[in-house]
């Protein structure tokens, strides 16, 4: 039984809106009409504002008149109402449903096509003046369309009925639906003029400025557009402050101003750490990327000390073969060129082995002059060597470390070395000191 | 049953004060200047009733917020319990003293439409509001007085169309913080930007920086940084009443944010169709393409 009645929700509600329906659908048609016809005068259209209100007065009464079918005396119920008389008629319909339901289907199918036919295009159109107005046409499920419809009445003036020709009804029934375009240019305009402030309003009471050039971008591209509503906000303030200073109007804050902000402290220091840590990460990932390419690069560098260190290794062995197969007849006759043998060797391992003038490091030999200054020329002489007074008083043995000069030698310093104590005694120092 | 106690009281209140509420609101009414003293200067008096339906989300919540903190001549007021009685909205406005409107109307908690009306008489603005990014986000870094009054600079589109004419006007109203509002404070940090740019107005909250941070003592070289909110209104009607009347503008170019979704759903049900028909097609041309049994069949010669 109750899926019954939920089928018959549908069927039913057109019935009970039908009555309603004719008030929703009055407005759009005056909406229409003034559409149309855009030159009626600004007096006629103020006449109908204040025939707006008798009539949104009256109009209540005809609604509750209306309504008196759905059975309720109720002024400011009126959603209540509606509800109610839908439960009596479930409740009507309830006791003998299916019969009632199928004479319905009948009646609905063949009695009165006529009837049907205009309700449909009635509903299509309360349809469109709704989702006009609402703008939700899909919102129309079942269960809202009353209210909204009523909600329409609420919203909209009712105009009598008398001022509707029929033959205009009928005309606008047969119309395709489609959105229907309002631009009543003449009325916007007379309700700007009630509205407007006066003129005579100083600027500092508004602080209006208008933008002079047009902004013409795409939409999408996001970097642009509000580089363009940015490039009106400071042509604004540029222009508002030159106003300001024209006005004499205070428009700078003072440094030592404090107020309480639209923001709080806690909020930009959140904004602050995090432009912060945007920055952070900002120089983190560059830092990264670096490291790595370094890592690259110094796997490079490594492989290629490797191959280079291969390469002169070769390069040391072939030319030592050489060597010896030059010197072969020369190896074997072992005259007293040993010498001679080692530094051919020598140079033959030296990178460069025709310069022999650089020392061991690779560095030019000194001048004489630069020699003789850092090691000493000339020196102590051949007297150096004789016994002096304090040499003869002294029981110093020879070769010791104060015998001779620092000059000495290696002799001397060679002996003058302390030897290194064995393990026992160094462990024992150790622990001593 | 909570709309009908507050209509109820609303409808009590209003019957109380009849006498003494509507001798408020004709006084602050700007319209009405013409009746006033001539020695008295002629003042910007605006106050904006601000308040949404049920049902808002949290950016639906904070937008409204940051409005409230950003214009210091609104009023909030609680949420209005119905979606059906906008006409409830003149009388509340009246009762809190304010002569314009924002009402905030949220739908199947995803869509946000405003209504910005005058509301004794009218007009209301109905618009939908996209793209919400409210103050909280981060990557607004502006900070402005609170309650400062703000310069509203306006496209030059809004002076080409009559609708956009209209508009202005309504917002320069609402939107404008009278030097008089109790909690304005009396210097100009931001700038409050309206743009239309393919067909829908734009708002953007600057700050004014006029001497560059990085050097305090060079020429003052103003900039902007962005405060926020930031959002798009698609117009899609004006009325002539406050929350009713007859249509006087309505924009063909407008889709409902419903519409657009039940397209897309379509499209996927589409999907889900047309694969399901054509595996249905298949099976059928499949079983066209069965042979009858050959009489030289296995199953035949050797039963």
């Amino acid at each position: 039984m109750p899926s019954k009645v939920t089928a018959r929700k549908p069927e039913e509600k057109p019935k009970s809106a039908k009555a309603q329906g004719k008030a929703p659908e009055k407005p759009s048609k005056v909406q229409q009409r003034a559409a149309s016809s855009s030159e009626s005068d600004e007096e006629e259209a103020e006449q109908q504002d204040s025939e707006d209100e008798e009539a949104s007065e009256s109009g209540a009464s005809d609604e509750e008149e209306e309504e008196g079918s759905s059975g309720s005396e109720d002024d400011e119920e009126e959603e209540d109402v509606d509800d109610e008389g839908m439960e009596k008629l479930m409740n009507a319909l309830g006791e003998d449903g299916l019969d009632d339901f199928d004479r319905e289907q009948l009646r609905a199918l063949t009695g009165d096509e006529d009837e049907e036919s205009q309700e449909g295009s009635e509903g299509e159109e309360d349809e469109e003046a709704e989702s006009g107005e609402d703008t939700d046409a899909e919102e129309q499920e079942d269960d809202e369309e009353a209210d909204e419809k009523e909600q329409a009445e609420g919203d909209e003036p009712l105009i009598p009925v008398d001022e509707l020709s029929d033959e205009e009804a009928l005309d606008e029934d047969a119309m395709p639906r489609q959105k229907v375009e309002i631009d009543n240019k003449i009325a916007m305009e007379r309700i700007r003029s009630t509205i407007a402030l006066d003129p005579s309003l100083p600027w500092t009471e508004t602080l209006t400025v208008t933008y002079p050039e047009s902004i013409d971008v795409d939409v999408e591209d996001d970097l642009n557009r509000e580089l363009a509503f940015y490039k009106q906000a400071l042509h604004g303030a540029q222009t508002a402050r030159s106003l300001a200073q024209k006005h004499n109007f205070p428009f700078t804050r003072p440094a030592d101003y404090f107020a309480e902000m639209v923001k709080s402290d806690a909020h930009m220091e959140r904004i602050r750490q995090r432009l912060l840590d945007e920055s952070a990460g900002l120089k983190r990932a560059e830092e990264k990327r670096k490291e790595r390419e370094g890592k690259k690069f110094g796997k490079q560098v490594q492989l290629e000390k490797i191959k280079e260190r291969q390469q002169s290794k070769k390069e040391i062995e072939e030319r030592l073969k050489g060597l010896k197969r030059k010197r072969k007849g020369a190896l074997d006759g072992a005259t007293g060129d040993d010498e001679d043998f080692d530094v051919a060797v020598e140079d033959a391992l030296a990178d460069r082995p025709s310069k022999r003038a650089k020392g061991p490091n690779g560095k030019a030999k000194l001048p004489r002059q630069a020699r003789d200054k850092k090691y000493g020329f000339g020196g102590a002489g051949r007297r150096s060597k004789q016994n002096t007074k304090d040499s003869t008083d002294s029981f110093v043995q020879r070769g010791g470390p104060s015998g001779r000069g620092g000059k000495g030698g290696g002799r001397g310093g060679k002996a003058a070395k302390a030897k290194r104590p064995g393990k026992s005694r160094r462990m024992a120092q150790r622990s001593k000191s | 049953m909570a709309s009908l106690l507050k209509e109820q009281k609303v409808k009590a209140a209003k019957a109380d004060v009849k006498g003494k509420g509507k001798r408020k609101a004709d006084d602050m009414e700007v319209d009405q200047h013409e009746q006033a003293p001539t020695t008295k200067k002629p003042r910007n008096k605006q106050r904006v009733l601000m308040l949404s339906s049920r049902g808002i989300n949290h950016r639906m919540r904070h937008l409204m917020n940051d409005l409230e903190a950003l214009l210091p001549h609104v009023k909030k007021d609680s949420k209005l319990d119905s979606k059906n009685h906008l006409n409830l909205l003149p009388e509340l406005a009246d009762l809190n003293n304010c002569n314009n409107t924002l009402y905030f109307e949220a739908r199947r908690h995803e869509d946000l439409y405003l209504w910005a009306a005058k509301t004794p008489n009218g007009p209301s603005i109905k618009m939908h509001v996209q793209n919400i990014h409210t103050m909280d986000e981060l990557k607004m870094t502006g900070n402005c007085l609170k309650g400062s009054r703000g310069i509203l600079s306006f496209a030059k589109e809004f002076d080409d169309t009559e609708w956009g004419k209209l508009t202005k006007e309504v917002f320069t109203h609402i939107f404008g913080v009278p030097p008089q509002a109790r909690k304005a404070k009396p210097f100009v940090d931001h700038i409050l930007t309206f743009s239309i740019v393919d067909n829908k107005i734009w708002f953007r909250n600057f700050q004014i920086i006029e001497k560059d941070p990085l050097q305090p003592n060079g020429p003052p070289q103003m900039s902007l940084v962005e405060i926020g909110p930031r959002f798009v209104l698609t117009p899609i009607r004006i009325f002539e009443g406050a929350f009713n009347g007859a249509t006087v503008y309505s924009n063909p170019e407008f889709v409902t944010p419903t519409a657009v979704r039940s397209a897309l759903k379509r499209e996927k049900g589409d999907k889900y169709g047309h694969r399901k028909h054509a595996q249905a097609e298949r099976s059928i041309r499949k079983d066209r393409r069965k042979l009858a049994e050959d009489e030289l069949a296995v199953s035949k010669v050797f039963a």
